[in-house]
């Protein structure tokens, strides 16, 4: 039977991350993994990360997967996959069937980072051809370059919904709705702005009475709930769509941690059923390990992180480092995991409503039931000024754990601070030249840069754009607002491309000045 | 349909153009893509027919978790084809029931 220092089960994020930990350490890792191509979900993650530079931000999820495969094959970690891990015994021993046979290692120890699933609701035709889960969406534009469909719903306004709505569009599909039971918008509000202002409808308060189609989807059918989630009758609305997809939520695959006998709690603040584990992401058995979305979910960030306390912890564990040296190491990841747990979306806030930001603001409820801002609220929040010539207009209205921004100016004309979910504000002393730094730095896409008054009569609006084709200086067509309503006629004078946006496109577009506080996305007329 | 040009990831890295067999009809997909993307591609959408209730199934969770996507691949049923690679002169039939038999015996149609 072989024998390694840490058997990790899983090539996600927060698995490459505890066998770069643990490699970097001396200990002889081994990891495996059921799918054909190691990464986790992380290569079907398009968008730029959030988090500070510590936590990778403003990097798009696949290259953060390309870095983690690339510091672990130089550590010379052994990825094996196709590989299924099927028991987890006593003593550590594990099976796992690789192709058509079974082997048998053992572990000094190891770690669980086996990730989540999908969760689906049920309705009538939820089982027909064309009703996908996001993830499967994910898969086939991000890693296949097809098409899950050309008029599709969402349903599920949480990160996952909202972001799979945005890379629909981008792909070339058309999202019809956005639907969820809940009363309010569960993820971040930016991510909701850049869908709203696609003109993309929300649906709140609304789930999916039935799906058409005989044997495969042709349309669907949602409504209005009420209190207790029971559908209002004659409130049904119907879209022709291809497809319907379900973005409701991940559970954590903690059942190789139910068998090897860890102890194992229901937490709601975790989202499941998941196994107990102390400081370094150790379970009730010594030496067993659990990290990642198996045990609580949360972002990518956080998963490596936990990856990499793990692989720490099993260091010192095996005598690979001092228990000294794991102690300094390991507060330094801990202080980072804290960072992105901190703001209103933070695991211990789930299901608490929120009325003010940290600062004192009121926060935008038509954000919370809409996706988008009203013109009066977005006035109120410090992002959000007003001076001559061109200046920054940051639409960041949440505390969320983000502050690239930040460090993009090097005129230092936004002011996060060393709290990195405060409200970004912008300096009224430091003078903007324009670079557009900001606006491709921000994660949320929800920096603008505006020149209210061209003198000409007209105002100026960078935006970020990351749709196909691109327009073209001398474009016209129609400015849309927050909302993603028509508002006035465009002209587009410049669109900028390099290679430090990385595929974030700058647009400028000029509209009439009275528009300047609405105008936020181009849309090339057909 | 297939993204030609994408405008974060640009263009795909696809395989040879091969010929594979669906229910007997020639049709093209890229060697290597999961049998699943190559049949999505070419309009199929509807993978096998449960046992019971003879309702049809196709692409539910694309990562060879949900078994939604099971088809008969050169005379071997069960095969998740969301994750097994085409490769060229596959014959991928229509699945009925849980077995390689052509239709479901006298089950509800």
């Amino acid at each position: 039977m072989k024998r390694y220092d840490m058997i990790i089960v899983g090539a996600g994020p927060a698995g490459l991350s505890a066998a770069i930990e643990s490699a970097k350490r001396g200990m002889h890792v081994i990891v495996y993994d059921e799918n054909a191509k190691p990464g986790g979900q992380l290569f079907k993650q398009i968008h730029k990360f959030f988090g500070s530079k510590e936590h990778k931000a403003k990097i798009r999820g696949f290259r953060i997967g390309d870095e983690l495969l690339a510091e672990a094959s130089a550590l010379g970690v052994e990825v094996v996959l196709n590989a299924i891990v099927i028991g987890l015994f006593s003593e550590k021993e594990v099976t796992v069937k690789i192709d058509e046979h079974v082997e048998h290692v053992k572990g000094d120890t190891v770690l669980i980072a086996t990730g989540a699933s999908e969760n689906m609701v049920t309705f009538p035709g939820w089982t027909l051809p064309g009703v996908i889960g996001a993830g499967a969406a994910q898969t086939m534009m991000n890693l296949h370059g097809t098409l899950p469909g050309k008029r599709v719903l969402m349903l599920g306004s949480g990160n996952v919904g909202l972001v799979v709505s945005f890379q629909l569009m981008q792909a070339g599909c058309e999202v019809v709705a956005l639907a969820d039971a809940a009363p309010r918008i569960g993820g971040y509000g930016v991510h909701a702005s850049k869908v709203s202002r696609c003109g993309v409808p929300f649906y709140l308060s609304h789930t999916i009475v039935s799906a058409d189609g005989d044997d495969h989807v042709t349309g669907v059918t949602i409504a209005e709930v009420d209190k207790n989630w029971q559908i209002i009758k004659g409130t049904e609305k119907h879209f022709d769509v291809d497809t319907i997809c379900l973005a409701v939520g991940l559970s954590p695959m903690s059942k190789l941690c139910d068998m090897a006998g860890c102890q194992m709690e229901d937490n709601p603040s975790k989202a499941d059923f998941v196994p107990t584990v102390n400081k370094y992401g150790e379970t009730s058995i010594s030496g067993i390990y659990a990290a990642g979305d198996v045990s609580g979910i949360e972002e990518a960030s956080s998963a490596m992180i936990e990856g990499r306390i793990a692989g720490i912890a099993a260091a010192a564990k095996l005598g690979f480092i001092t228990e000294e040296e794991c102690n300094i190491e390991i507060e330094k990841q801990e202080s980072a995991l804290e960072g992105l747990r901190q703001g209103m979306f933070a695991p211990g806030m789930r299901g608490k409503i929120i009325t003010e930001t940290d600062e004192g603001v009121e926060v935008s409820q038509n954000l919370l039931k809409k996706g988008f801002v009203t013109e009066e609220e977005i006035e109120r929040f410090p992002g959000v000024t007003h001076s001559e010539g061109i200046h920054p207009v940051i639409e960041c209205t949440q505390n969320i754990p983000c502050n690239p921004c930040q460090d993009a100016c090097s005129k230092h004309c936004i002011k996060i601070g060393s709290n990195i979910t405060a409200l970004p504000a912008v300096n009224p002393e430091a003078k903007c030249t324009g670079c557009g730094m900001c606006v491709a730095s921000c994660s949320g896409q929800a920096i603008f840069l505006v020149n209210e008054d061209c003198g000409d009569g007209t105002a100026e609006i960078t935006l970020p754009y990351e749709f196909l084709a691109l327009p073209q200086k001398g474009d016209k067509g129609i400015a849309l607002n927050r909302n993603g309503q028509k508002i006035c006629e465009a002209e587009v004078v410049n669109v900028r491309t390099a290679k430090a946006f990385d595929h974030t496109n700058l647009l400028t577009m000029k509209v009439p000045k009275e528009f300047a506080l609405n105008a936020r996305f181009f849309k090339k007329e057909a | 349909m297939r993204i030609q040009e994408h405008p974060i990831l640009g263009t795909y890295d696809r395989g040879e153009i091969v010929s594979f067999t669906f229910d007997g009809k020639v049709l093209e997909g890229f060697e290597g893509e999961p049998i699943a993307m190559a049949l999505k591609n070419a309009g199929v959408m509807v993978h096998r027919y449960t046992k019971k209730e003879h309702k049809p199934r196709g692409i539910f969770c694309a990562i060879g978790r949900c078994t939604d996507c099971v088809m008969i691949v050169n005379g071997k049923p069960n095969v998740r084809t969301c994750i097994t690679p085409l490769e060229a002169g596959m014959e991928i039939c229509t699945q009925y029931g849980v077995s390689a038999e052509p239709s479901n015996g006298g089950e509800k149609k």
